[in-house]
């Protein structure tokens, strides 16, 4: 009971702090249109183009809109003390991640998915692709909180090289992009590919708790 | 075989065998272009650039090997606490990187000719592109981290990760249908490649893997000296 | 009741200190002198398994800490000497949140007569940012009463303070240990304050 407590409280806290730094949400998604409108001007306006092309660029820009705010993931909780406390407060490393992984889906991932209707509608993605880029989005963003965690986890000592954090989760995610997009071009496959892309999400889920609770206790370690 | 494990043994060990693998490696090479480019037959399809095959093929089995001995490594190093481990790690890197490189590079060699192009995104080229990067971002690691304990420990962790990639690679022309050919040497069933082809091949890879092991010596060796002085 | 027996750390094949024993009873205070540098930090952390021991082994209620480790946690409070509150949110949110998290049994009239101690009680709608590093730092010991455990380790707590809030931690010490609490912290300077053991690193 006083565990189930403390973990309401952490996301009570963490509401808190995404809360206090809304401006980061909304400059995320800020940077996503704008990235949207960029693409649309490379392109050009014909409509054709635009669509076939279209969802391809929502997932790439999504992917990198959220590397965005990789540093946020654990730099700052690290840096002022904060990872160690709610340690000693009795939650294991592997569990942080864990906790860590679904705040960062809730409050970074989540506003992504509600803008993605307007995105398609800027992009003249048909309605009925509307449905399969929710699914494969859906899934596809936890795997990229899951990755998140493990990149940031393992930067947290790197001074000088902020930007390997984004590197390492753009390499890992190649498939999860290579099965989204093929689930909304090639929609008479879509069970087979949303279970391909749902094991991928298992085995990134797996192995978030232990690579990214062993980076978190190695930088507290030699911190 | 306590060589593998040990640095202070390692060092003995390999001050023996060194100059005999590089004798080795020189003679297998002399041997291996002398069979590729004149000992053995034109490919009735290709014609002569077969023999890119020659280079190309045992790069791409070294670069591939080279991961999974580093993944082999950093599992052993992070469960035993087994520090050679990390040592080699961080000593074979830049190796497996180039090996990756030279497989990219004949391999687009190979395809210009054959399939028009210098690349096609199939699955096969992609995944060995990946690896390339793995590769890099393996010494990127090694580069901006300042304090070592982390750092081997940060790599041997993305290394296994990084795993996951190993079978892509080797069964992507399987479970896809790609340009890419499929293996045509296995253990299991009869090699569907002439014998006088075969020859030639298995020389260039035992003279890949001699050099790869002579430079992986020198590396290993400068590696344990750096860490004894402190000086990394 | 914390026994640290031979406590040997190593890092980088460089040793750190050899063969600490120390023993931290109920009622105690422990003070741990040394340089910049002399492995105070690492000893707390050790304490608080967070680093791997060479050699030796530390000892919570007759248990090896690792196997009695949540139970330790439960009893135990660290100040590091990172300054752990929220900058961007308010003082009162961050009271708020610490008393949430950590299911504090302090009521708020105590926490009142804290802040007013420790003269902060006008700084209630301020974002921690705004304030100043000793106000913050002295917003560490506000932790130390919210979380309301027996054990502190404390890193560097006197460090930035002026003479005023030395005295209030004298005080706060002295009543801690009446409560049957125990303390360990570390100071490179000569605080004055009564302590049971004195260990030189």
């Amino acid at each position: 009971m006083k565990f189930l407590k403390k973990i309401i409280f952490f996301y009570y806290r963490e509401y808190k702090l995404n809360m206090s730094g809304v401006q980061d949400i909304l400059t995320n998604i800020v940077f996503f249109f704008l990235s949207v409108f960029i693409f649309i001007f490379s392109i050009g306006p014909d409509k054709e183009t635009i669509s076939t092309v279209g969802v391809a660029i929502v997932w790439t820009l999504l992917l990198l809109s959220s590397t965005l705010s990789l540093r946020k993931f654990y730099q700052d909780d690290f840096e002022n003390g904060n990872l160690l406390i709610i340690h000693l407060n009795g939650f294991s490393f592997g569990f942080i991640t864990i906790l860590k992984t679904f705040s960062h889906f809730l409050f970074v991932q989540v506003p992504f998915l509600l803008s993605i209707p307007i995105a398609c509608i800027l992009l003249n993605i048909p309605n009925d692709k509307l449905l399969y880029l929710f699914t494969s989005f859906g899934i596809g963003s936890l795997t990229l909180s899951c990755l998140g965690s493990i990149s940031s986890s393992m930067n947290l000592m790197n001074q000088r090289n902020f930007l390997l954090g984004s590197v390492i989760v753009m390499i890992f995610s190649v498939p999860i992009i290579i099965f989204s997009v093929g689930i909304i071009n090639m929609a008479q496959n879509f069970n087979s590919l949303i279970n391909i892309l749902f094991g991928i999400l298992l085995i990134v889920f797996a192995i978030n708790p232990w690579a990214s609770g062993l980076c978190l206790k190695l930088s507290i370690e030699n911190n | 075989m306590k060589f593998l494990v040990n640095p202070s043994k390692f060092n003995e060990i390999a001050d023996y065998i060194f100059k005999p693998v590089l004798v080795l490696s020189i003679l297998f090479f002399a041997l291996g272009l002398l069979f590729s480019f004149y000992l053995s037959p034109d490919d009735y399809q290709q014609g002569s650039t077969v023999r890119i095959m020659y280079v190309h093929v045992p790069s791409a089995w070294l670069a591939l090997l080279t991961y999974a001995i580093m993944t082999f490594y950093s599992i052993a190093a992070l469960a035993f606490r087994m520090p050679f481990g990390f040592i080699f790690n961080t000593a074979v890197a830049p190796i497996g990187a180039i090996f990756t490189l030279i497989c990219i590079i004949s391999g687009s060699l190979w395809g210009k000719p054959m399939w028009g192009t210098w690349w096609v995104w199939d699955a096969r080229l992609t995944s060995v592109a990946i690896l390339f990067i793995i590769y890099l971002i393996i010494i990127f690691i090694n580069l901006s981290f300042e304090n070592r304990v982390v750092r081997e420990k940060v790599v041997a962790i993305f290394v296994i990760v990084g795993s996951v990639n190993l079978p892509i690679i080797k069964f992507s022309v399987d479970w896809w249908n790609t340009l890419h050919q499929p293996a045509t040497i296995s253990k299991l069933a009869k090699p569907s490649i002439d014998p006088s082809m075969m020859t030639p091949l298995i020389i260039m890879t035992f003279a890949f893997m001699m050099i790869g092991v002579a430079i992986a010596i020198l590396r290993i060796k400068t590696e344990i000296i750096s860490r004894k002085s402190n000086l990394s | 009741m914390l026994i640290v027996k031979d406590l040997s750390i190593e890092r980088l094949d460089k040793k750190i200190f050899e063969n600490i024993s120390l023993s931290l009873a109920p009622g105690n205070i422990t003070i741990l002198k040394g340089k910049n540098g002399s492995g105070k930090t690492t000893l707390l952390k050790a304490i608080l398994n967070l680093i791997e021991p060479s050699f030796g082994s530390i000892y919570w209620k007759g248990k090896l800490l690792k196997k009695n480790l949540y139970d330790f946690y439960n009893n135990v409070t660290y100040i590091s000497d990172t300054t752990s509150s929220l900058k961007k949110l308010t003082l009162a949110d961050n009271i708020n949140i610490w008393k949430k998290f950590f299911i504090s049994n302090i009521n708020d009239t105590q926490i009142e007569i804290a802040l007013k101690t420790l003269k902060l009680d006008n700084y209630l709608d301020k974002k921690v940012g705004t304030l100043s590093f000793g106000e913050t730092k002295k917003l560490e010991f506000l932790r130390l009463i919210i979380e309301n455990k027996n054990v502190w380790v404390l890193d560097e707590p006197l460090s930035n303070l002026d003479d005023d809030s030395i005295e209030l931690m004298k005080q706060t010490f002295e009543d801690h240990c009446e409560k049957q609490g125990s303390i360990i912290f570390s100071s490179h300077q000569n605080p004055g304050i009564y302590v049971t053991e004195e260990m030189q690193l």
